[in-house]
C-alpha cells in the first residue's frame, strides 16, 4: 500500500465555518442596510439579499469542487490564468463600466464582473507557483524582481481605473508571500527604502487628485461636511452611536434613515457596528481572526511550496482588505475602495474568495499521506 | 528516564539549528503573519472601542442630532374684525418651492437647478448660486425660498417630483388676504416678509428669516398680538430632508383677535363719499366717537389694496403705487400735514374767551380787510385780507361767517386808526394750540403719523432766522402761514370742543382678545388731558359752529332730522398760480347732534372750497350714520365670542 501517494481528504471545517458565517453575517447586513431603499425583502429576485445568498451558493458549490481537484493542476494553468485575467483587466480599461468615475467591472451576461477580484486569485497563484519554481534562486536578485513585475503589472492596471486600494491590495499580498518564499531581507529593505522615497512623489504628481482629496478629508473631515467628507462623518457618528450593544438589528437610525452611503458595500462595518454594537463587530472579528488562522493553518500544513504560498497570498490579501475596509470605517485608513471580503455585497468579490478557500482545502485534502517521517 | 530522553530529545533539535531548517524557518515566519493578523485586529478594536466605548455617548447624541430637526410651528395670525364683528381678514395658504441645502448631495446639485427650471422656471444659475450661498452660511438647514407665490397646480406638480429633487421642500405658509381689499387699507395695514435688520431685532423673539410680520397699520402696531406664540415641533427626518415623523409637539398659540372701533359700514360709505369729492386727488376723513376717542372710520384717498403686499409682492401695482403723485401708501388721514384753514378757528376761538380776549358781544368790524402800517415807516401799509366783508360781528357771527378779520382781532389784536384791541398774541395761542394736541403726534395706534407744526417766534428765528411779525400771528389765527395738522389731530379738537374739553388718545382698535375669546386689551378711552377751558366756553363755540350751518358758511352741511354743528376750511396753499389765486385745500370738521354731540367728522380735499366741497361730503357722512336704515346698524357689540382660527 502506497500511502506516501493517496490524499488526505482532510477538510477544515472550521475554515469553511468561518467563510460561511461571514457570509451569512454580511448577507444580515445587506438586508438591513437596503431595508430604506428596497423594503422587506419581497421575493424579488433583484432584491441586494437575494443576489447575495445565490451568489453564495455558487461560491460554495466553487469552493467544494476546487476542494476535490488537486490543487498542483493549477501549476501549468498558472501562467494562462494570470495572463487571461490581466486580458480582464485591460478589457476593462478599453471597455469597462463605470461609477463614481472609474471603470471597474466588465458586464457579462448582465452580469457586472469586477476583474480585479478574479485577478487578485490569479496573481496569487502565478507569484507562488513563480516562487515555488525558483524555490532555490529565491534569495536572486533576478527572482525578486521577477516576482515584483508579477503583481506590478496588474497593479498598474488596476491603478489605471483607478482604483488604488486594489493596487495595494497587489503589492501587499506580493509582501506576504514573499517573506514566506523566503527573499532577502536586504532586497525587501530596498523596496522598502525605495518605497519611502518615492511616496511623497506619487502623492503629489502621479495620485489622481480624487485620493489627494480623499487623504485631505479623511485628516479633516468637517471641512466639507455636506460633501466628500460626509460619509466619513456619519460612518463615524453610526459607528459610535452603536456603543457596546448596537441599537438592535434593522434599528440603527442612521443606517434606517439613509444618513450612511453606500451602506452595503464600502460601509457596511458600520450597519453592523451601530445595530450590533461594539459586541456585535467582536463576534466579526473573531470569525476573521479564525478564518485567517485556519488560512495560516494551510499555509503550515502545505505539502509544498506552491500550495504554502498560495494560502499565504489568499490569507494576505484578505487580511489587508479587512484591515483597510475597517479602517476606513473607522477613521483609521484613509478612504479607500476596498470591500469587507465576505461581508459587503458583491457577486465576483464573495465567488473568488470561497473559491480561493476552495482552493486552501485542496491544499489540505490533497497531501499526500505520511504515517511517520523518515 | 524521562530527564534522558528530554536531553536526547534537545540534542536532537538542536543540531540542524547551525544549518537552518528550512521548515522551522517557514513555521517562524508564518508566526509572523500571525503576529501580524494579531496586531492589525488589536489595532482595529481599539479604535473601534474608542469610538463606541469611550465616545459612544458623544456620537449617539450626534446621530440624535443628525435626524431630529427641531421646527418652529408659525402660528396662525390673529384675526381683525370691525366693531360690529364684520370679519375684515383671512389668512390663506401660498404655496413657495424651498431647498435645504444640507439635504442637497453636492453632486446633484445641477441636476436639482435644472429640475428646477422646467418646473418653476428659475433660472439654474441663481438657485446654484442659493444653494451654495447656504451651504456655507451657519445654518445649512434653513430652508431657502426659490421661488414663492406659486399657483396650486404648480405647486402640485412639483410635490409630484419631490422625490427626484432630494431638498427640495414645498413649503406651505399662511398668507394675509384682506377681504374688503382698497376699503381697510389704511387702518389695516399690511404684513410682509421680514427684512434682515427687522430679522436681526426679533430673532430672540421667535421670528425665522422666512417669517412675515405686519408692516403698517394696525398690522404692525398689534403685531405682538396678532403673530401668536410660535410653537416648536421635534421632528424626524431621514438623510434628504423627508420628514419621517413628528416625535414631539408644543403646538402654537394662535395670535389674538384684534377688533376695531372701525364702523366697516361707515368707512365704506365714507370712502365712496370721499371718492366722488375726491376726483382721484389726495383726501382724507376721519370719523370719531365724541366721548370715547375711538375712530369710526378712517379714510385716506388715493388707497392702496394691501393684498398686493401679501404673498408674493405684485411687483407691477407696487411700482404703479410708488410712481402715482398723490402717493397712494402714504396715510393722508395721518401722515400728511397740511394747512388746517378756518378750521382752526375752532381753537383761537375757545382760547380768546378762556383768556377774556373776547366775550360772546365783542363786536368788530370786518369789512374785507385791515390795514396794517409798518412799524419804522407808517406810510407802507400791510393788507391782511378777508374772504368777504361782513360789517359788524359778534362772536357767533365770527365763527359763523368765518371771518379773518374778526380772528385777526382776536389772536394778533388791533391797535391802530383809533382802535385799540388786545389780541391773545402768539405765545398764548401757541400754548392753546398745543394744548389742542396740535404740533404733536396724538398717539393714535397706527405706523407713520406726522406730528404737524404750531409756530411761534422762536421756532421761527431757528428755522427761518428771521423776527416774528404780528402778520404771522393774522396767518395763524386762521390756520394758515406756518400752521399744518393732520386731519387726525383736527378732528381731536373738534371732539374736544364737543365733549366740553377732553383731549383723546384716537384709537382704531377697541379691544384684543386672545382665541378663547378672553379680552386681553379691554375697551377703555385713553385720555390725553383735559383742556383748560369751561364748559361755558365750549358750549359758546358749539353754539356758534351750529349758527355756521344753520345760517354762516357751513350751510351747505346741513341735512334734514339732524342738526349738525360745523367750521368749514379753505386753505392757501402753494404758489399763487397765473391768474394770482392760489389752489386752496377744503376742510370741514363738525359733529353731531349738535346739542347733543356724539359723533365728530372732519373731511379734508387736497383742492377744492371748504363750504362748497368738504361741508357736504361731512354732512353726508353724520347723515348716513345717523339715518341708516337699521339693519345696518348692528348692536355696537362685539362680535361672537370665541371666533374660531384657522
Amino acid at each position: 500500500m502506497n500511502l506516501r501517494n493517496t490524499p488526505t481528504h482532510e477538510f477544515d471545517y472550521l475554515l469553511a465555518l468561518a467563510a460561511v458565517a461571514l457570509t451569512a453575517y454580511g448577507a444580515l447586513l445587506i438586508y438591513s442596510g437596503s431595508l430604506a431603499t428596497y423594503g422587506s425583502p419581497s421575493a424579488a429576485l433583484s432584491h441586494p439579499v437575494s443576489r447575495q445568498i445565490a451568489f453564495a451558493v455558487v461560491g460554495v458549490v466553487a469552493m467544494l469542487v476546487l476542494t476535490r481537484v488537486d490543487y498542483r493542476l493549477f501549476g501549468p494553468l498558472s501562467l494562462t490564468l494570470y495572463v487571461l485575467s490581466l486580458a480582464g483587466l485591460v478589457f476593462v480599461l478599453v471597455a469597462g463600466g463605470s461609477a463614481y468615475g472609474s471603470r471597474r467591472w466588465i458586464s457579462i451576461g448582465g452580469t457586472q464582473v469586477q476583474a480585479s477580484e478574479i485577478a487578485k486569485v490569479c496573481t496569487v497563484i502565478m507569484l507562488a507557483k513563480f516562487f515555488a519554481d525558483n524555490e532555490e534562486r529565491v534569495k536572486s536578485l533576478r527572482v525578486f524582481a521577477i516576482s515584483i513585475a508579477i503583481v506590478a503589472v496588474p497593479a498598474v492596471l488596476v491603478v489605471l481605473e483607478p482604483d488604488l486600494g486594489s493596487a495595494f491590495v497587489f503589492l501587499i499580498l506580493w509582501f506576504g508571500v514573499a517573506l514566506i518564499a523566503g527573499v532577502r531581507k536586504l532586497h525587501i529593505a530596498g523596496l522598502f527604502a525605495l518605497f519611502a522615497a518615492a511616496a511623497p512623489a506619487a502623492v503629489l504628481g502621479v495620485a489622481a487628485g480624487y485620493q489627494k482629496e480623499r487623504i485631505s478629508i479623511w485628516l479633516d473631515p468637517g471641512k466639507d461636511p455636506l460633501g466628500t467628507g460626509f460619509n466619513i462623518l456619519q460612518a463615524e457618528i453610526s459607528i459610535g452611536s452603536g456603543g457596546l450593544l448596537g441599537k438592535g438589528f434593522t434599528h440603527g437610525t442612521q443606517t434606517q434613515l439613509d444618513y450612511l452611503r453606500t451602506q452595503t458595500t464600502d460601509y457596511i462595518f458600520s450597519v453592523g457596528a451601530e445595530e450590533l454594537g461594539f459586541i456585535g463587530a467582536m463576534v466579526l472579528f473573531g470569525l476573521f481572526v479564525l478564518l485567517l488562522f485556519r488560512c495560516l493553518r494551510v499555509a503550515g500544513h502545505a505539502d509544498d511550496m506552491f500550495g504554502r504560498l498560495i494560502a499565504v497570498g489568499v490569507m494576505t490579501f484578505i487580511l489587508f482588505q479587512v484591515f483597510v475596509n475597517i479602517g476606513v470605517n473607522i477613521r483609521l485608513v484613509p478612504v479607500t475602495g476596498v470591500p469587507l471580503p465576505f461581508v459587503s455585497q458583491g457577486g465576483s468579490s464573495l465567488i473568488t474568495l470561497l473559491a480561493a478557500l476552495g482552493i486552501l482545502q485542496s491544499i489540505l485534502g490533497h497531501r499526500r499521506k505520511r504515517s511517520r517521517r523518515v | 528516564m524521562g530527564l534522558l530522553t528530554n536531553h536526547r530529545r534537545r540534542r536532537w533539535r538542536a543540531e540542524p539549528a547551525e544549518q537552518p531548517d528550512p521548515r522551522a524557518q517557514t513555521t517562524a515566519r508564518l508566526n509572523i503573519l500571525k503576529l501580524v493578523v494579531v496586531v492589525a485586529f488589536v489595532a482595529l478594536a481599539v479604535q473601534l472601542a474608542n469610538l463606541q466605548l469611550v465616545r459612544g455617548h458623544e456620537f449617539q447624541q450626534r446621530a440624535q442630532l443628525n435626524q431630529l430637526r427641531i421646527e418652529p410651528i408659525i402660528p396662525a395670525r390673529g384675526l381683525i374684525y370691525d366693531r360690529n364683528g364684520v370679519q375684515l381678514v383671512d389668512n390663506v395658504p401660498s404655496f413657495s418651492a424651498v431647498v435645504v441645502a444640507a439635504d442637497i448631495p453636492k453632486a446633484r446639485t445641477l441636476e436639482i437647478a435644472d429640475g428646477l427650471q422646467q418646473l418653476l422656471g428659475v433660472p439654474p444659475l441663481e438657485t446654484t448660486l442659493k444653494i451654495e450661498q447656504a451651504r456655507r452660511s451657519n445654518d445649512p438647514f434653513a430652508p431657502v425660498i426659490i421661488k414663492d407665490g406659486l399657483d396650486q397646480t404648480t405647486a402640485f406638480r412639483l410635490r409630484e417630483e419631490l422625490s427626484h429633487l432630494p431638498g427640495v421642500q414645498i413649503a406651505v405658509e399662511p398668507v394675509r388676504h384682506y377681504l374688503h381689499g382698497n376699503i381697510m387699507s389704511d387702518v389695516l395695514g399690511f404684513t410682509g416678509r421680514i427684512d434682515p435688520q427687522e430679522f436681526a431685532a426679533l430673532k430672540s423673539k421667535g421670528y425665522i428669516p422666512s417669517d412675515r410680520l405686519g408692516k403698517a397699520g394696525v398690522e404692525a402696531t398689534y403685531e405682538q398680538y396678532l403673530r401668536g406664540v410660535p410653537g416648536r415641533k421635534e421632528i424626524e427626518k431621514d438623510a434628504t430632508g423627508r420628514e419621517i415623523r413628528t416625535l414631539a409637539q408644543d403646538p402654537a398659540k394662535p395670535g389674538d383677535t384684534v377688533v376695531l372701533s372701525i364702523d366697516y359700514d361707515l368707512q365704506k360709505k365714507t370712502t365712496e363719499l370721499l371718492q366722488k369729492a375726491a376726483n382721484g386727488g389726495q383726501a382724507a376723513a376721519v370719523v370719531m366717537d365724541v366721548h370715547t376717542g375711538e375712530v369710526l372710520a378712517l379714510v385716506s384717498l388715493p388707497t392702496y389694496d394691501g393684498n398686493t403686499f401679501s404673498g408674493k409682492v405684485d411687483a407691477a401695482k407696487y411700482q404703479q403705487y410708488l410712481n402715482d403723485p398723490n402717493k397712494p401708501l402714504v396715510n393722508h388721514a395721518i401722515s400728511e400735514e397740511y394747512a388746517p384753514g378756518s378750521i382752526f378757528k375752532q381753537i383761537t376761538g375757545t382760547a380768546a374767551l378762556q383768556e377774556g380776549v373776547a366775550t360772546t358781544s365783542t363786536t368788530i368790524a370786518a369789512n374785507g380787510y385791515i390795514l396794517v402800517p409798518n412799524e419804522y415807516n407808517p406810510s407802507i401799509l400791510y393788507r391782511f385780507n378777508d374772504w368777504r366783508s361782513f360789517g359788524n360781528l359778534d362772536f357767533y357771527g365770527g365763527v359763523a361767517w368765518s371771518s379773518d378779520v374778526y380772528f385777526y382781532y382776536l389772536a394778533g389784536g388791533y391797535h391802530w386808526y383809533g382802535q385799540n384791541f388786545n389780541g391773545l398774541g402768539v405765545d398764548r395761542l401757541a400754548r392753546y394750540a398745543r394744548d389742542y394736541g396740535l404740533g404733536s403726534k396724538t398717539g393714535i395706534d397706527l405706523t407713520g403719523e406726522a406730528a404737524g407744526n404750531i409756530p411761534d417766534p422762536a421756532w421761527k428765528q431757528k428755522t427761518f432766522g428771521d423776527v416774528w411779525t404780528l402778520g404771522d400771528t393774522y396767518n395763524m389765527a386762521i390756520g394758515q402761514g406756518f400752521v399744518t395738522a393732520t386731519p387726525i389731530q383736527m378732528v381731536r379738537v373738534t371732539v374736544a370742543v364737543a365733549n366740553g374739553g377732553t383731549l383723546f388718545v384716537p384709537r382704531v382698535v377697541r379691544e384684543v382678545r386672545d382665541a378663547q375669546g378672553h379680552v386681553i386689551v379691554p375697551n377703555v378711552p385713553k385720555v390725553a388731558r383735559q383742556l383748560p377751558i369751561s364748559a361755558a366756553n365750549f358750549a359758546i363755540m358749539r353754539q356758534a359752529m351750529m349758527d355756521s350751518v344753520s345760517w354762516g358758511a357751513a350751510t351747505a352741511a346741513h341735512v334734514n332730522d339732524l342738526a349738525i354743528a360745523g367750521k368749514t376750511g379753505t386753505a392757501e396753499f402753494g404758489n399763487p398760480g397765473a391768474n394770482g389765486v392760489s389752489d386752496t385745500h377744503a376742510w370741514f370738521t363738525g359733529f353731531a347732534p349738535a346739542n347733543n354731540p356724539q359723533l365728530a367728522v372732519t373731511v379734508f380735499l387736497e383742492k377744492g372750497i371748504g363750504g362748497v366741497n368738504a361741508a357736504p361730503i361731512g354732512a353726508q357722512i353724520l347723515d348716513y350714520y345717523f339715518h341708516r336704515p337699521p339693519q345696518a346698524t348692528a348692536p355696537a357689540a362685539a362680535p361672537p365670542q370665541g371666533i374660531a382660527q384657522p
